[in-house]
């Protein structure tokens, strides 16, 4: 079925062109994006239940972008007064209210050029297999009620199994005086944790999580992700601490993920290039991975939780190759920052919500598959660790550094894995060397888009990143 | 509004409800060095609602949701219809609502204009040089207000002031440009304060330049001086006392228990406060409608009282619970000058010092060091420090003098001892 658009936003649409109009009377550009998103997020223990129609994607609300003289400036409304001429002048007389202070203070402007605004009608419902706000909830209830009854059974200590979803049914709307672009799609996540005790009294806790492009259907996938945490239990109860050093290792695609999300992904954030916050910057068209590190950027990629068609800016979503056999190509820009830099924007516009500024943001970020096989790279490990499940990740786009804390570490002694597991394992090193030691990748990839990314230490939003085994060398502590 | 969303509610025949009006309203300016990068202004408004029922067996449903402002009737009467359906779903133990009358606070004027002028100008006034500046800043400044209403006849206004201002400044050398990022949240600007700890992130910044990579160490005693400190006191020990994590038992800390056996270190007093002068969370009502009060959690090391929300602490026996939002950690005995004594790693900058509230677990990429050894000091960057918190917190150890952050006023230095070093050299 179809993922419908936003009655409310067809409605509305009349308004904010007469706004777009109205302000392109004072100003070189105006642009309104208006969103109306609906969903659910469930959670269930046997602690506490909890249903919300809320979630981090749910929102209802305008942000109008205007540039006059170089000068960009933004306003966000969730209210409409009684006229748009009335928004229209409120706007202006906000804006100018911040000017006068600027002005006051002696700032001058960032002078950016005036943002093309190319003819483009667009309107794409995408499909999914169902709609959250139309979900049987009762049923959804009494199946996430069995879930959680089953992990307490399965799971080793368990004291609690929480399985929570959040599902959200967006539609968003892009007005510009050239452009009319609509479209609404669904995403879908959730997952299953439970939580027990080592026997130091620690409390572990494996977690397995689905999500994707589509409707509370994918859902159905946690039972199988909840048949693997007795096992992971068992391993983070009897994990041991790891020894520092610098080890072999072998990513689980959760981690080639992490990796892909931490090390490159924000680190050609090109917005950060405008501030010269990234060493990206000066390595491009350099080698900073070995041949068999090739990475994708791009709304396009996979059908993830965060599959749009345009972004927050009204730019068509991408698929870009960063690296390319170890070669940095490119990076991914807002449009701002594309105008700023004098490249084009890729798509990768993004706002937490219609309230926040649009910063060049992840989509899916995604290592390419290589031709081994995770036997054979098991096999080659001397001795090593393959890690496994991301617990966070850090960013550090100036310097390359990284720093991944992973789930666990299954031990590799000459090519054979030991059966010895250590958790957690902090995981650090210099961005280049570890792309560059990548020797091997699996011929398998896989695609997750869990949680949120923020930047810095806010804005967060919906990304997904993933990649094949690979292997490669870290520091480990 | 407010009264249309109620009549609808009681349409329903729902009896048990809470409801809010939030009104967030914020001026924000964006910098690359000190050229604007965007200036802009947010009026948002919302109306979150949960909806209750009792159920049979003494249970009682929940379930919430949010309105908006532009929601017609029928969608109104849609959306709530919906949420008190949900509640019949999800059913917990039966707990009661707040029923003690608050008295709102005076509404606070919150001048947005002078409030940003006071964080520019700040910012104009960092004295930097050619080897260390400020790349970039971005300025938020909120008004917030805050109506509740609950079916008990519970009902305040609150209005206050939220700051945050994210900053990243540079220090460079012929070879090198070194980037270190700070965010620091407020209710208003504190100009003298911000203009100090950018300053402080500036020297942070030409030291990082002379750093040799972090040694095998094994072990060493850690000093934290920084705002990683919170990822312990705010993240480990005020949410061990928090009553959903003791309810779902993801911590097992009692009323009358120590944290830890065998404490020789210093024994830690952490307190909940009504009131803490430019927190931007300074507001004496929770969200539930509860009376925000100076509250000792954990007294010389023994946990003395819980806080958390009105479902969990009734779970727990306890009747006059509340949502802490402001904490006050007690000085030690000894003073910054002792505890800098003998060998330890100062560490200054983390990639990101988690702390696993859950698990205890603690790790951070070292990315600003300083290596106390022999009498004499390194500066290192590079490799992390890891540990357990209930390894650590019987031998901790921190200053009698104490700095604010925000909503948390904690020692000006903390000492771990022995938590594991992964060097690079």
């Amino acid at each position: 079925m179809k993922a419908s658009f936003s009655p409310y936003l067809n409605a509305l649409a009349p308004d904010m062109r007469e706004l777009v109009e109205r302000l392109g009377a004072h100003f070189d550009y105006v642009s309104v994006l208006c969103t109306d998103s609906v969903g659910f997020r469930l959670s269930v223990s046997r602690s506490a239940k909890s249903v919300s129609g809320t979630n981090m994607t749910t929102e209802r609300g305008n942000v109008v972008r205007v540039c006059r003289d170089g000068q960009y400036s933004e306003f966000a409304f969730n209210e409409l007064p009684g006229s748009v001429e009335a928004l229209a002048e409120e706007i202006r007389s906000q804006l100018g209210r911040q000017l006068e202070v600027l002005k006051q203070s002696g700032v001058r402007a960032y002078e950016t050029g005036v943002l093309p605004d190319e003819p483009l009608e667009l309107f794409v419902e995408k499909e999914t297999g169902r709609l959250p706000e139309r979900e049987d909830m009762k049923t959804l209830v009494e199946r996430f009620t069995a879930l959680s009854d089953r992990g307490m059974e399965l799971v080793p200590r368990a004291l609690d199994c929480e399985i929570t979803a959040s599902s959200t049914h967006i539609s968003k709307m892009f007005l510009s005086k050239n452009r009319f672009l609509r479209q609404s799609y669904v995403y879908t996540e959730g997952v299953c944790a439970a939580y027990g005790p080592n026997d130091e009294g620690e409390i572990r806790y494996p977690y397995k999580g689905v999500s994707g492009c589509g409707g509370p259907e994918i859902l159905d996938g946690l039972d199988a992700a909840l048949e693997s945490l007795p096992k992971t239990m068992e391993e983070l109860i009897s994990a041991g601490k790891i020894e520092p050093g610098e080890y072999e290792i072998i990513t689980d695609p959760e981690i080639s993920g992490l990796i892909a999300h931490e090390a490159f992904g924000h680190g050609v954030e090109m917005d950060m290039f405008v501030k010269n916050r990234a060493l990206g910057a000066d390595y491009l068209g350099k080698r900073v991975g070995s041949e068999l590190c090739t990475m994708h950027e791009g709304a396009l990629c996979d059908e993830s939780v965060t599959a749009y068609v345009f972004d927050d800016e009204g730019v068509l979503a991408g698929d870009v190759i960063e690296i390319d056999r170890g070669i940095l190509k490119t990076g991914i820009c807002d449009a701002l920052s594309a105008l700023r830099l004098g490249v084009e924007p890729t798509g990768n516009g993004k706002r937490e919500n219609f309230a926040h500024k649009a910063y060049t943001r992840m989509t899916n970020t995604i290592f390419d598959s290589g031709p081994h096989s995770l036997e054979e790279m098991i096999a080659s490990v001397q001795y090593g660790y393959l890690l496994c499940g991301e617990q966070s990740g850090m960013e550090d786009p100036k310097h390359w550094g990284i720093q991944c804390i992973v789930d666990r570490g299954y031990e590799i002694k000459d090519g054979v894995l030991t059966g010895k597991v250590v958790s957690p394992v902090v995981m650090t090193g210099y961005v280049p060397d570890l792309l560059g030691n990548i020797s091997m990748a699996s011929t398998d990839r896989e695609v997750m888009g869990n949680g949120g990314c923020g930047k810095g230490h806010k804005e967060w939003v919906k990304v997904a990143d993933g990649g094949p085994y690979l292997k490669t060398k870290a520091r480990l502590g | 509004m407010l009264n249309r969303i109620i009549e609808q509610i009681k349409a329903l025949g729902c009896t048990v409800w809470e409801l809010r009006e939030e009104t967030v309203k914020s001026w924000e300016f964006y910098f690359i060095r000190h050229a604007l990068d965007q200036n802009r202004v947010t009026e948002v408004r919302t109306f979150p609602v949960t909806l209750y029922r009792p159920l049979e067996d003494g249970q009682l449903g929940s379930a919430s949701g949010v309105l908006s402002p532009t929601d017609t009737e029928e969608q109104m009467r849609k959306t709530l219809s919906d949420i008190y359906f949900q509640a019949s779903l999800v059913k917990n133990p039966a707990y009661r609502l707040n029923d003690r009358p608050v008295v709102s606070p005076p509404l606070r004027e919150v001048d947005a204009a002078a409030i940003a002028r006071d964080f520019i100008t700040a910012m104009q006034s960092v004295r930097e040089s050619a080897d260390a500046d400020v790349n970039s800043y971005e300025i938020f400044v909120r008004e917030i207000t805050r109506r509740y209403v609950n079916s008990n006849g519970v009902e305040y206004t609150v209005r206050f002031p939220s700051s945050e201002i994210e900053v990243v400044v540079n220090a460079r050398d012929a070879a090198h440009e070194i980037e270190v990022y700070r965010d620091f949240c407020s209710g208003t600007c504190d100009a003298d304060k911000l203009r100090r700890d950018v300053e402080k992130a500036l020297r942070y910044g030409r030291d990082r330049l002379l750093a040799e990579p972090t040694p095998k160490l094994s072990s060493i005693d850690v000093l934290f001086s920084t705002d990683d400190a919170l990822s312990f006191y705010h993240w480990y020990f005020a949410y061990k006392t928090e009553t959903e994590m003791i309810h779902c038992k993801l911590s097992d800390w009692t009323v009358g228990k120590a944290i830890a056996g065998n404490m020789s270190g210093d024994k830690l007093t952490l307190k909940a406060v009504a009131a803490l002068k430019n927190s931007s969370r300074d507001y004496p009502i929770d969200k539930e409608g509860a009376a925000i009060r100076d509250r000792v959690l954990i007294r010389d090391g023994v946990v003395e009282a819980l806080w958390g929300p009105r479902q969990f602490s009734q779970y727990l026996g306890l009747e006059d619970s509340f949502q802490a939002e402001n904490f006050v950690v007690e000085g030690g005995a000894r003073t910054e000058a002792e505890l800098r004594q003998g060998d330890y790693l100062e560490v200054v900058e983390f990639s990101a010092f988690d702390v696993d509230p859950v698990s205890g677990d603690l790790a951070g990429e070292i990315r600003l060091g300083y290596l106390h050894r022999d009498g004499k000091v390194k500066i290192v960057t590079g490799g992390s420090v890891s540990g357990q918190m209930a390894d650590a917190i019987p031998t901790m150890a921190f200053s009698a003098e104490t700095e604010q952050y925000d909503s948390f006023v904690i020692p000006r230095v903390t000492r771990l001892q022995k938590l594991k070093i992964t060097g690079v050299a």
